[in-house]
């Protein structure tokens, strides 16, 4: 698989590590990685990067996962870019709100490595 | 002790989003619900999920406290929605280190940002986890962001809550409490 630039948006540091780390391990090693702490951040990193796959917590300060998830679509930054969000919220209707505001994927925290290579593979793949 | 950090858009979101939904979700009581929300067993595997999956440690419950350490780590993650209160996580700064240590593959020898932000990390996740034990809680309760706390003798205390889980646990050769405080539900 070619190079594969992802954006990491979280405003945890050792979050980010870990989906970083978690990708890494599920074979992406040509990785190049850009991180944000915020939504406000995430969209300014789309501002000035090309990424081919986007993961993000939801419960973040300043701008949350979905708002930022609804900038992307309404700026029209990704275009055709996969959408995964990371979260402690796992109900359904998180996932529905998610899925609304046009997320392709969903992983619930904790998560294993193998997790994300599943949501991650599958969706790279169908790209 | 009150705590307010769970965000108006975050309630919002837990509580559904239209006028329909709304009314559908404030239909919703946990007051029937209470014991299986105060079920202790639900935070014990939660913290046996989550020590497992993101650290590859097995955790256990013990019986005592931790032994005291001169420094105190506690992250307080709030709920807000159906039900309001908060989730406690605070060990010695020993087991804190330990425990950034695991998640990020680094050595630690002070309670730095790093590892403030790891055990923020690990008490979202657990509040996450419990929450998501309980459907109509995981559906209509929202968390706040982590806030972090580090120092020498301080105490917490909660007035008249609903109810207060506090259980310890232990890993490797260290420990922690995690404390479920309920102060309203409805």
């Amino acid at each position: 698989m070619s190079e594969i630039r992802t954006l990491i948006v979280d405003d945890s540091s050792v979050m980010r590590k870990i989906v970083e780390r978690s990708l890494r391990q599920a074979g992406l090693n040509l990785l190049v990685v850009h991180e944000a702490g915020s939504g406000t951040e995430g969209l300014d990193v789309l501002r000035s990067k090309q990424v081919d796959l986007i993961l993000s917590d939801i419960n973040m300060p300043s701008m949350d996962g979905l708002e930022f998830l609804r900038q992307i679509r309404a700026q029209n930054l990704a275009p055709g870019v996969p959408v995964v969000m990371i979260t402690t919220e796992s109900s359904e209707e998180h996932v529905k709100q998610a899925i609304l505001s046009g997320a392709q994927g969903y992983i619930r925290k904790p998560f294993t490595a193998e997790q994300v290579k599943e949501r991650v593979l599958s969706l790279l793949h169908a790209v | 002790m009150l705590f307010n950090g769970v965000r108006k858009a975050d309630l919002a979101r837990a509580r559904g989003c239209g006028n329909n939904e709304m009314e559908r979700t404030m239909a919703v009581s946990l007051r029937e619900s209470v014991q299986l929300v105060s079920d202790p067993r639900n935070l014990d595997s939660s913290v046996e999920e989550v020590f497992q999956l993101m650290l590859g440690v097995a955790c256990r419950r013990g019986s005592v406290a931790p032994v005291k350490e001169p420094e105190s780590v506690t992250a307080v993650v709030g709920f807000g929605g159906l039900l309001s209160g908060a989730c406690v996580f605070s060990s010695g700064s020993g087991a804190a280190m330990r425990i950034a240590g695991l998640m990020t593959g680094m050595e630690f020898e002070e309670t730095d940002d790093t590892v403030k932000d790891a055990i923020g990390e690990i008490c979202n996740m657990l509040a996450g986890a419990w929450k998501g034990k309980v459907p109509d809680l995981s559906a209509n309760c929202g968390l706040s962001v982590p806030a972090v706390i580090t120092g020498r003798d301080y105490n917490l205390r909660v007035q008249a809550p609903e109810f207060q889980l506090r259980h310890f646990y232990r890993f490797e050769n260290t420990g922690f409490a995690v404390t479920i405080v309920c102060d309203g539900i409805q």
